[in-house]
């Protein structure tokens, strides 16, 4: 497993493109947003947190696009199953490592630029936090449609995963209410995470069937 | 005697020929029902207090709204049915059934809209039940342009199936967490448990159209079912001397 996790992770990070490329891509829709809108630090402070989450949202639906098909094409896909590799447990690496080199900067990111629109520490960390959770949980759910779509583009996935995602955004529009009005918001990081376990255990399995079936 | 049934109807070629028997009076008889109910809702029903003679659109509304639901239920144990027993008349269900479902749901957002204009004043509003039946509409296209993206028509029919089960399991997810973020919708008037908070002379042709609405829908699902069925096994023999 461990050798699994560092000949997935030496992959993706010599592909500077694909993973610098997303997080590259979030700070510009980022830096974009305040140039939208009249200058005012209130009038920015009001939407920059639908913009956090539709950015990470958007970002990795592309950061995603090619996760499996490389190893589809060159047949790396093939020789895991002639050699009797778990193939759950390939897709689980590959999750955990595109989260790794692209989700946790866009988390980290969303905490620097969460400080940076509403000064407040505390619940920009809570912010970065939430953002690692849901960024996990955006990047299994796009996977699973880059899977059914696999040599068919980015366009035909997202058309597919969008809905599945939506109550993910309902959560985080709640949450973001309970912040900022002092209410209980920790049942909603507690709902986060189990959805994150359920997706965690899921995904892999349903994948891995849906890759058997592209290669049979 | 029940496993002999199943396997029977489940080939083909024996569904081919039952629906065919079936069609006609399935399609007739609900359509002078439809009909029935649909003068009894727009000429005698009485009219309504607050809402006066616009409410009287309910009589389509409700029913394409409900065949939405249902249809995507269909869809869901099609597929199920196909990924577990590998029965290639379920995968035929999940592909006609899906077109049939998109349409419906059209049907229900466009009445829906309609309505919304003399009861709401306005043709959208981001309310819990029609934000949900506008992502449901998404999903049903989403189906269908996964199925279209593929040559391989086995491939096809294994990826809908498996989208079409996340998708019913996120259903009833999607619905519950619009329903948290805002509602304006009235609530369902008729339900299994309560008893109908709607005056039972609009009831009755209300029903009336509700059945003869799905029973129509399934008429035209099993035409689609023949379609797919002449187009996927047009080399088979029996096809060939019909």
């Amino acid at each position: 497993m461990k050798g699994l996790l560092h000949i997935e992770l030496f992959k993706l990070f010599k592909k500077i493109r694909s993973w610098l490329g997303p997080v590259l891509i979030f700070t510009l829709i980022i830096i974009a947003y305040p140039l939208t809108v009249e200058y005012s630090t209130s009038e920015l402070a009001k939407s920059f947190y639908s913009i956090l989450w539709l950015g990470s949202l958007m970002t990795i639906m592309f950061s995603t696009e090619d996760i499996f098909l490389e190893d589809y094409l060159d047949g790396t896909m093939d020789q895991y199953i002639v050699n009797n590799i778990s193939l759950p447990l390939i897709v689980f690496i590959k999750i955990f490592v595109y989260w790794l080199l692209i989700g946790v900067p866009i988390g980290i990111l969303s905490f620097i630029f969460a400080i940076a629109f509403t000064s407040n520490f505390e619940s920009s960390l809570l912010i970065g936090v939430i953002s690692l959770v849901v960024n996990y949980i955006y990047f299994a759910v796009f996977s699973f449609g880059n899977s059914l779509s696999l040599n068919k583009g980015s366009l035909l996935s997202s058309l597919v995963c969008l809905p599945l995602v939506l109550p993910i955004l309902i959560t985080l529009g709640k949450f973001i209410t309970a912040l900022e009005y002092a209410l209980n918001f920790y049942s909603y990081i507690i709902l986060l995470l189990g959805v994150l376990s359920i997706i965690i255990t899921i995904i892999p399995f349903l994948i891995s069937f849906i890759l058997k079936a592209h290669l049979d | 005697m029940f496993k002999k049934f199943f396997h029977q109807f489940a080939s083909p070629k024996t569904f081919y020929f039952v629906s065919q028997k079936i069609f006609p009076y399935l399609f007739w008889l609900s359509i002078t029902s439809l009909i029935i109910g649909l003068i009894w809702g727009i000429l005698y029903a009485p009219v309504d207090k607050v809402q006066g003679n616009s409410y009287r659109i309910i009589y389509m509304h409700v029913p394409a709204s409900f065949a939405a639901q249902s249809l995507y239920m269909m869809i869901a144990v099609a597929s199920f049915i196909f990924l577990i027993w590998k029965v290639k008349l379920a995968a035929y269900v999940v592909k006609s059934v899906s077109l049939i479902g998109a349409s419906v749901t059209f049907l229900a957002l466009i009445s829906g809209s309609i309505w919304g204009i003399p009861t709401w004043g306005t043709w959208w509003q981001w309310d819990a039940r029609i934000t949900s039946t506008l992502i449901l509409f998404i999903m049903y296209l989403g189906l269908i342009s996964l199925h279209n993206s593929f040559n391989n028509l086995d491939k096809a029919d294994k990826f809908i199936s498996v989208l079409a089960l996340v998708g019913f399991i996120n259903i009833p997810i999607i619905k519950m967490s619009v329903n948290w973020w805002s509602t304006l919708h009235q609530p369902a008037s008729i339900t299994l448990s309560s008893k109908p908070s709607i005056d039972l002379a609009m009831l009755y042709p209300l029903m009336i159209c509700i059945f003869s609405f799905l029973g129509l829908i399934i008429a035209i699902v099993l035409r689609a079912i023949q379609y797919e069925i002449l187009l996927r096994e047009k080399n088979k023999k029996w096809i060939q001397s019909i």
